[in-house]
């Protein structure tokens, strides 16, 4: 039997640099992006792609080619293979191609930034991912964003909101994606641009015209310093977590669009209100929550900090509700263990209180 | 079969020093393989009359290791030595170490590492795992180390010996340090300088061989001294370094110096 059934323990921020950057750019519709390495670094990262897509009911195999080094390769170097993938990519109808480098490649030191910067027809992105100069998943997401907004130009604003790095292989991100603009449009406001989620290569110049970017999670303040500063948009940093997360939410956005939120606040209120009347069945059975942290360094880094804080606010907010259906906690691990993952907003919340009452109904 | 390695700093003689190695061992009628560990393919040229013969590497690149055969890669030079050349990538891309290792394993599944000496000449310093390959898996079990008395050269030979000592301390390691070859410089005091580094990294100078303009003189017409001129004083040296070798026993693990011990015993002799 496991004894820590939830994988937090697990570290997602660990992880490959390169599926990082893979969860951003495969998610850009009309791109190719080129995996500059052995053959075995595209096709996990295609196979867990794909699984998420059909999980989502999309039978896109996402678009990854592996330029496919084998020993010759890294004898000889892999900047020739390098350059006929690209060309092969470049033959094919595409806006744009994403060069994402391996430990491999870097380690033999071949030049992927000098051959991307070749004539090829169509714009030629290379991204730096090789795991082992000490990034992380984390970096590898951050590091793809940062490489697209450096081609994104200024532009006219639109009012709408940005979304910052949704987490695409997260199986909860379309759900979480409809809730922030659910809980928008309760203020008037719109998306202007999932960035990125789904989206296209030409979408992306829309970056700069938003009035406020909204971070999935305190792990992408990097990304939302270098859009502030190369196009002044203020961000918020997380998505909410919880009931009352979900409220300060709506007034932080409120605030920092300079509107009035207040009859906003109080319909999702009252909509909390009754979401949790419907859970009453639930009240009274003594539970214990699960309240563990993401393993980090002695030294945590800073996209670990972040990770522990982020996973703070879920548990507050856990407990936030177990308080709100009068569910008696119990500090030392006797009653009924409910799952507690990332609630965003009033339907994550509810979908987690779903959860529970399998648990709990178990 | 004895198969042997010389190492050294770049530039010290280990071409040459194994390419007249290999002709003298060839006179004592034994039969000799060398085989040329650097991307720049130069360590059987003497021994072939000035040819740069193909190497493993780009055979390899040209046809993919399965259109390569053991005819393809040994060339049989003066007096029936046959050369190999590893060779490797162009100079500043790829990974030269890992061509080393992709040679070993071919010419392995050939079964051409066979005769009574194999001689490996392998580039200046052992910089990554892949130039550290002919030490390991059992390939070269005696390690030279070719130098002269200038101290750059000894850091050299010092730092081959910390690779030796610490491939050697591997349970199946067969790899050991057979002795120091002074090839000399013609400094004062050389020749008793090289004896005792030898002594203090815990092994012997094998063979002293003095500077000799023959040895360039027999470069320019593209042989070994050996070859060129067989009856001069230098070519019994390396006939003498022959001999040695084939009776040395005495296998040790090497204790590399302190780099503060290394700069006095330089001092103490100069």
């Amino acid at each position: 039997m496991s004894l820590n059934p939830l994988p937090v323990n697990s570290s997602r921020l660990g992880g490959c640099t390169l599926t990082g950057a893979i969860s951003v750019t495969s998610h850009i519709r009309d791109t190719v992006t080129v995996v500059h390495g052995p053959k075995g670094c595209s096709h996990h990262n295609a196979s867990l792609l794909h699984a998420i897509c059909l999980d989502d009911d999309r039978m896109v195999m996402p678009s990854l080619i592996s330029t496919a080094l084998g020993e010759s390769e890294i004898i000889f170097g892999g900047e020739e293979a390098l350059r006929s993938t690209i060309r092969h990519a470049a033959g094919r109808d595409v806006s744009a191609i994403f060069v994402l480098s391996t430990c491999i490649v870097d380690t033999i030191g071949d030049d992927t930034c000098w051959i991307c910067a070749e004539e090829y027809g169509v714009p030629v992105i290379p991204i730096p991912t090789a795991g082992f100069l000490g990034g992380s998943f984390q970096d590898g997401m951050n590091n793809a964003l940062i490489a697209l907004a450096g081609i994104a130009e200024p532009c006219p604003a639109t009012g709408g909101i940005n979304l910052i790095g949704e987490m695409n292989l997260e199986y909860e991100v379309r759900e979480n994606s409809a809730e922030i603009s659910r809980l928008l449009s309760l203020l008037g406001l719109n998306v202007n641009l999932h960035f990125v989620h789904d989206t296209t290569f030409s979408q992306l110049s829309l970056l700069g015209a938003a009035r406020l970017n909204i971070l999935r999670s305190p792990s992408l303040v990097p990304v939302g310093e270098v859009l502030k500063e190369q196009f002044g948009t203020p961000y918020i940093p997380s998505f909410p977590h919880g009931l009352s997360g979900t409220l300060s939410f709506i007034r932080t956005v409120a605030g920092a669009c300079g509107i009035d939120g207040q009859e906003a606040v109080s319909g999702e209120c009252v909509r909390q209100e009754e979401m949790i009347a419907g859970f009453s069945d639930l009240s009274n059975k003594p539970v214990s929550l699960d309240h563990t942290l993401p393993c980090v360094k002695e030294i945590p880094a800073t996209e670990e900090l972040a990770a522990v804080l982020d996973r703070v606010e879920e548990i507050q907010a856990a407990g936030e509700l177990a308080a709100r259906l009068r569910l008696p906690v119990s500090s030392d691990g006797n009653g009924i263990s409910l799952p507690v993952g990332s609630a965003i907003g009033t339907a994550g919340t509810r979908r987690m209180l779903h959860r529970w009452r399998r648990a709990i109904h178990a | 079969m004895k198969q042997i390695a010389l190492y050294g700093k770049g530039g010290i003689g280990k071409s040459t020093t194994s390419a007249n190695l290999s002709a003298a061992l060839s006179g004592r009628g034994i039969s000799v393989m060398q085989i040329g560990c650097d991307p720049k393919r130069d360590s059987t040229r003497m021994l072939m009359q000035g040819r740069f013969i193909p190497t493993v590497m780009d055979l390899v690149r040209e046809r993919g290791n399965e259109g390569v055969s053991l005819s393809d890669v040994v060339f049989t030079g003066y007096n029936g030595v046959r050369c190999v050349e590893a060779g490797g990538p162009e100079p500043g891309v790829g990974c030269a170490g890992r061509g080393i290792i992709a040679t070993f394993q071919l010419l392995e599944k050939f079964g051409a590492l066979e005769g009574d000496v194999i001689v490996y000449d392998v580039l200046g310093d052992v910089v990554c795992g892949g130039f550290a390959m002919p030490m390991r898996e059992g390939y070269a079990q005696e390690i030279y180390l070719v130098t002269s008395g200038e101290l750059m050269s000894l850091y050299a030979a010092n730092n081959i010996c910390k690779a030796v000592q610490r491939l050697s301390s591997r349970v199946k390691s067969k790899c050991r340090l057979a002795g120091v070859i002074c090839n000399a410089k013609g400094q004062p005091r050389e020749e008793e300088l090289v004896t005792e580094f030898a002594r203090r990294v815990n092994s012997a100078m094998v063979k002293y061989i003095p500077r000799d303009h023959i040895v360039q003189e027999a470069e320019v017409n593209r042989q070994t001294v050996i070859e060129y001129r067989p009856d001069s004083v230098q070519a019994d040296h390396y006939r003498s370094l022959a001999e040695r070798i084939m009776e040395n026993t005495r296998l040790t693990i090497p204790t590399p110096l302190e780099i503060d011990e290394l700069e006095s015993l330089a001092r103490e002799f100069f």
